[in-house]
């Protein structure tokens, strides 16, 4: 376009977006680092400069230590076992079976729900005397005990969730129930953009339907792998909502997540400046995670 | 075409049990959701059968019927009237506030231009729940806790928006603004005249995504406001299952009110979210 000046239109259109991107993205981010030097309560009059204390104090923090071994736990099982169903949910798409469109909706549809739904949603499936799992489960170990009575009780049941040995395994299973949908459209995106030529090359000259899938989809599916793998681990290692309403971080702490234990130092104890250290040591726990995983899964492409 | 139809194999057994594994797939993902609208058509009484029946007899909407007229201390309908209005604000506003930055970003000429750019895109890798307490002192200071503005202004901020239409405002051939420019048309017409119109697609895009976002965002309604009249659907939910642990039939027909606008949206919408899922997971 013809050469004018145009930096004052410019700034016309940039302003409202510069206006909210600098109060409530850009300020936040230094202001975040700012509290975190800080002794910093929410009625306290004047906070105080205690330098990288909050810091050294969050690292040598056993519930923190704690914390982080638990995230990472959820994080072992959702990613690999979320990632390992997109994947497979968007390869059965992908054969555009009849009643596609349907499967695609039906796979989707948890993830367009929020999570105060879906948390009260399985608090109720996984009720130790109501919930349907332990119903359907019972009832088929019943069945199964007239088969095998050694391995099967007559009665079965288990406190998902109350028992700190299940409580995690039991959220990430509807973790990976809620999101497994998103990854799937990605994948599916892969799939699609894989030349059929060279599919059609492979069975032409013999190769079975899964030889198919690991020499030359899987390789060729790589970055959009490397994509979803890296944003699933960003999103499940800040999980909150799911262990906030369902178990408050317990039982025995067997639940407590990262930002659940942010939010309880912030918000329960009022201690932000200790709490906003903690959200640091995490974004940067999983800024060098992320960044490994790039040169892991980029090397050999 | 024929190629295609030549390879295509005959009816097997290990696709008809590919699409049976599909078929068992669509039913267990469904069945929480089922079991929700299932459950909160149901008189109480029939909630904790012994036996769970999937499709409720009678069907009732006594739930819905207490939920919209008696709860005085749970106002459901205040809180979904509140999810309504900072949804389609922040819907709104995401449109008018991303479009105008993208057409910057795409379009002008200004110093300093790829940098400021690249300072956006940098703070999306920034997860967001680190930001929680910062964006909360600021918002307090505003003296926007328990107020719409707190529930709306700091929603609207996020880059991905600005990335994503950038991306598209880009696809556009310069010629049609240049045509418009030589008609003697300003930078706002040729803004709102020929790269919005233009921009449909992304557009809607960035709105259904906007609004299931800010619909279902639960973080942010429940540190922001403690007014009860102030929640939003998604805290209530929480807040009403807390109090009424029992009661199933009206816990399950709240998150089912919560739960029906993104569904319904999700299911006119569904061709475009499918795409700008596979186009902006692609690029991202």
């Amino acid at each position: 376009m013809k050469s004018r000046n145009q930096a004052p239109a410019a700034a016309l259109f940039l302003l409202p977006y510069a206006t909210v991107f600098l109060v409530f993205v850009l300020a936040p981010i230094l202001y975040g680092f700012f509290i975190s030097l800080h002794k910093w309560y929410i009625l306290a009059p004047r906070p105080e400069f205690i330098g990288l204390r909050n810091y050294r104090m969050v690292l040598g923090d056993d519930l923190f230590r704690l914390a982080m071994l638990r995230t990472a736990y959820f994080v072992v099982m959702v990613v690999p076992v979320g990632n390992a169903l997109s994947l497979l949910l968007a390869v059965g798409l992908n054969q555009n079976f009849r009643g596609t469109a349907f499967y695609k909706v039906a796979y989707y549809l948890p993830v367009v729900m929020t999570v105060s739904v879906v948390a009260i949603l399985w608090r109720w499936l996984y009720s130790t005397e109501f919930g349907l799992l332990n119903h359907y489960l019972g009832q088929a170990s019943g069945v199964m005990h007239g088969v095998l009575p050694k391995v099967f009780p007559a009665t079965w049941k288990t406190e998902w969730l109350n028992n700190p040995r299940t409580a995690m395994p039991s959220i990430a299973l509807l973790s990976v129930w809620w999101g497994a949908g998103g990854n799937m459209l990605i994948y599916l995106a892969g799939l699609k953009n894989i030349p059929r030529e060279l599919l059609e090359a492979a069975e032409i000259d013999g190769a079975s339907p899964i030889k198919r899938f690991w020499a030359v989809t899987w390789p060729l599916l790589r970055p959009t792998t490397l994509f979803c793998v890296v944003m699933s681990v960003i999103a499940s290692s800040q999980v909150f909502g799911q262990t906030y309403i369902l178990t408050g971080g317990g039982p025995y702490y067997s639940t407590l997540t990262v930002i659940l234990y942010m939010y309880q130092q912030g918000f329960g104890q009022y201690q932000l400046g200790y709490a906003a250290a903690v959200g640091y040591v995490l974004f940067a726990a999983v800024l060098v995670f992320t960044l490994i995983q790039f040169r892991l899964l980029r090397v050999k492409q | 075409m024929k190629k295609r139809a030549r390879l295509r194999r005959p009816f097997s057994a290990s696709a008809f049990a590919a699409q049976a594994g599909m078929m068992i797939g669509a039913l267990v993902m469904l069945a929480p959701v089922v079991w929700m609208f299932s459950t909160s058509l149901k008189p109480e009484s029939a909630v904790l059968d012994a036996n769970p029946k999937w499709i409720p007899n009678p069907i009732t909407l006594e739930h819905f019927h207490r939920l919209f007229t008696q709860a005085q201390d749970f106002p459901v309908l205040r809180w979904l009237a509140n999810s309504v209005f900072v949804a389609c604000s922040v819907t709104l506003l995401v449109l008018i506030v991303t479009s105008t930055a993208a057409y910057a970003f795409s379009r002008l000429k200004f110093p300093g231009r790829d940098i400021l750019f690249m300072v956006v895109i940098a703070t999306m890798m920034i997860p967001g729940q680190v930001n929680l307490i910062p964006v909360f002192l600021i918002v307090q200071k505003l003296g926007w806790f328990n107020s719409y503005f707190g529930l709306i202004v700091p929603c609207i901020a996020g880059a991905f928006g600005v990335f994503l239409l950038r991306q598209f405002f880009l696809s556009i051939p310069v010629e049609l603004e240049e045509a418009a420019f030589v008609d003697g048309a300003g930078l706002f017409t040729i803004y709102w005249r020929v790269i919005l119109p233009l921009a449909k697609p992304a557009l809607a895009t960035l709105a259904i995504f906007t609004f299931i976002g800010a619909w279902n965002d639960f973080v942010w309604p429940m540190i922001v406001t403690s007014d009860i009249s102030m929640r939003t659907l998604p805290v209530g939910v929480m807040i009403f299952q807390g109090r009424y642990v029992t009661e199933y039939g009206a816990t399950m027909a709240t998150a089912a009110i919560c739960s029906v606008p993104t569904i319904i949206a999700f299911l006119i919408f569904q061709k475009r979210i499918t795409e700008g899922i596979a186009m902006t997971g692609i690029k991202g």
